[in-house]
């Protein structure tokens, strides 16, 4: 369980995270909405340790996150797939995913060429391309790539970043869909953040409402749904 | 035709080496962001202890070795010492703005070259000194004919050639060349893969410190030890770098490769005293055609 309580998170005089918090339930998917800059992306870039926390605590499976690095970070099982489709376009796909499990390489030999195997099998696109550089991918097969980065860590916790942006809708749904069967089949917890709330709240379990760097809602996925104050006040639809 | 040939082999053998002092520079800069001034004032270092050693007794291989350890130690202390603290005082007024992070560690390696500089004179004194060759450097003969090269020359192109085959395959098949990659290319993504970027970037330093030191031992027998005699060779290596493109390990090589033929042709065919003349020439030519270099990418750094 990932619980995050009074988090600040600042840029200069900004707070862009103004005291959040919440719990991200252990198998189950929540999801982060909000408008453009209600700080939905520096909650995760917090968590994973890339921006430093002015003040408040995140603990994972009851060890503090705080100023700990991202590498230090995504060794105790949480990855990171950060906004806009983020794979290294100079390396091919089989590098990309392979840089994901570099760091338990040695120890881990024979589970990481199955991890490997496994996303191929997700993504059975990656597979086809694997000698290809990422760059000459298309945004979905990028976003697909970024995730497999990302589960060849082997996470308990996932944390996506706008997975949808910039992509056909058709695309989105496969890929939300894998999320979806990833979290239900193993066990992953994930926390989704989107600025496409219907998408997100289609599929997750429970519905983290950001505004201005606070939380307004935090309510069960249905509920938020549901609710049609809040979207008319916070999402503008 | 003699001409010619002694042309191309004097050439290539000087080319091999800014290629070697290219790698170095390259490697830094793309793993740290930072040009090393004091690149050469390492190499100068580590070869005068490889001459010192040699002068008491010592084989030339031994302290080739030697050499070459002191080189990677240096350039590993260089960041350990000096550059990762630097990078640790973003905070601090002087390094807010990234104009001032990005010229700090330059001055800072300019610094690290007149220590160097100055504690060889004082530790070795200042006047110059030969450096030996482990085979001959007078023409080779082969039955009686004068070879247009020497067997210096023969060394010389064979060690760099299996330096670049030895990098190269650590860049493209092992995990801790692909973590350097990553890295160099992009630094958030790599911590989020679990790279420790910061080991990796002192890991930089270290390969280009040995390089340079290399490069050091194979450019002093030609031109005598003294504490500045590496400035010029940086100087070129560093005009080759930009020929081939800052940020492309094939681009400084290749650039290094080419400007030692150019210099070798201008020495051969007109006169040395042209020599500085031909190298900026080619050097403007090549910025005005390809400004990023012949293999550089055209991705322009974001200040």
């Amino acid at each position: 369980m990932l619980k995050i309580e009074n988090l600040v998170t600042e840029y200069g005089a900004v707070k862009a995270l103004d005291g959040v918090s919440f719990t991200a339930v252990q198998g189950k998917i929540t999801t982060v909405i909000g408008a453009n800059g209600a700080g939905k992306s520096t909650l995760l870039r917090t968590i994973s340790g890339l921006e430093r926390a002015k003040s408040g605590t995140i603990s994972w499976a009851d060890n503090s996150l705080i100023g700990k690095a991202p590498e230090s970070i995504v060794r105790t099982g949480i990855a990171h797939v950060p906004e806009g489709h983020a794979v290294i376009s100079q390396l091919t796909v089989a590098e990309n995913i392979e840089m994901g499990a570099l760091f338990r390489r040695r120890k881990h030999r024979t589970d990481v060429k199955q991890a490997i195997e496994e996303v191929y099998e997700l993504f059975p696109r990656l597979a086809e391309r694997n000698k290809q550089l990422a760059g000459s991918l298309s945004g979905g097969e990028r976003q697909m790539l970024a995730i497999s980065r990302a589960l060849v860590s082997r996470p308990q916790l996932l944390l996506l970043d706008e997975p949808s942006l910039g992509l056909a809708p058709l695309v989105v749904e496969q890929i939300i869909q894998t999320v979806n069967d990833l979290c239900r089949k193993s066990g992953l917890t994930v926390l989704l953040v989107e600025q496409n709330a219907n998408t997100a709240l289609a599929v997750a379990d429970y519905g983290v409402l950001l505004s201005l760097g606070k939380v307004v809602a935090n309510l069960p996925a249905a509920e938020l749904k549901a609710d049609a104050s809040l979207r008319a006040a916070y999402l503008g639809y | 035709m003699d001409q010619l040939l002694s042309a191309i082999f004097a050439g290539t053998s000087r080319g091999a080496i800014y290629a070697l002092v290219a790698l170095g520079i390259v490697l830094v800069w793309r793993g740290a962001g930072v040009i090393n001034f004091a690149q050469m004032g390492q190499a100068m270092f580590s070869t005068y202890v490889a001459s010192n050693l040699i002068m008491h007794g010592t084989s030339y291989w031994v302290a080739f070795v030697v050499a070459l350890i002191v080189g990677t130690v240096l350039g590993a202390a260089v960041d350990l010492l000096v550059m990762r603290p630097l990078s640790g005082k973003r905070s601090s007024a002087m390094m807010a703005s990234p104009a001032m992070r990005g010229t700090i560690p330059v001055i800072a390696s300019l610094g690290i070259l007149g220590l160097l500089q100055s504690a060889a004179g004082m530790i070795w004194a200042a006047e110059e000194r030969g450096f030996p060759t482990p085979v001959n450097s007078l023409g080779l003969s082969i039955n009686g004919n004068v070879m247009p090269f020497t067997a210096f020359d023969i060394f010389v192109i064979g060690v760099v050639l299996f330096t670049l085959f030895v990098t190269t395959i650590f860049f493209q098949k092992t995990g801790m060349g692909l973590a350097m990659r990553a890295s160099a290319l992009n630094p958030e993504v790599a911590r989020l893969s679990g790279i420790r970027t910061s080991s990796v970037r002192t890991l930089s330093w270290a390969i280009s410190g040995a390089a340079s030191s290399l490069a050091g031992l194979l450019v002093t027998p030609s031109a005598n030890l003294s504490p500045n005699t590496l400035d010029l060779v940086l100087i070129i290596g560093f005009t080759a770098t930009v020929i081939g493109g800052l940020d492309s390990l094939p681009g400084g090589v290749i650039g290094g490769f080419i400007l030692g033929l150019v210099i070798s042709f201008i020495n051969v065919y007109d006169s040395p005293s042209d020599v500085f003349l031909a190298i900026l020439a080619f050097l403007l030519l090549v910025l005005l055609v390809r400004p990023q270099g012949l293999l550089g990418s055209k991705e322009v750094r974001r200040v």
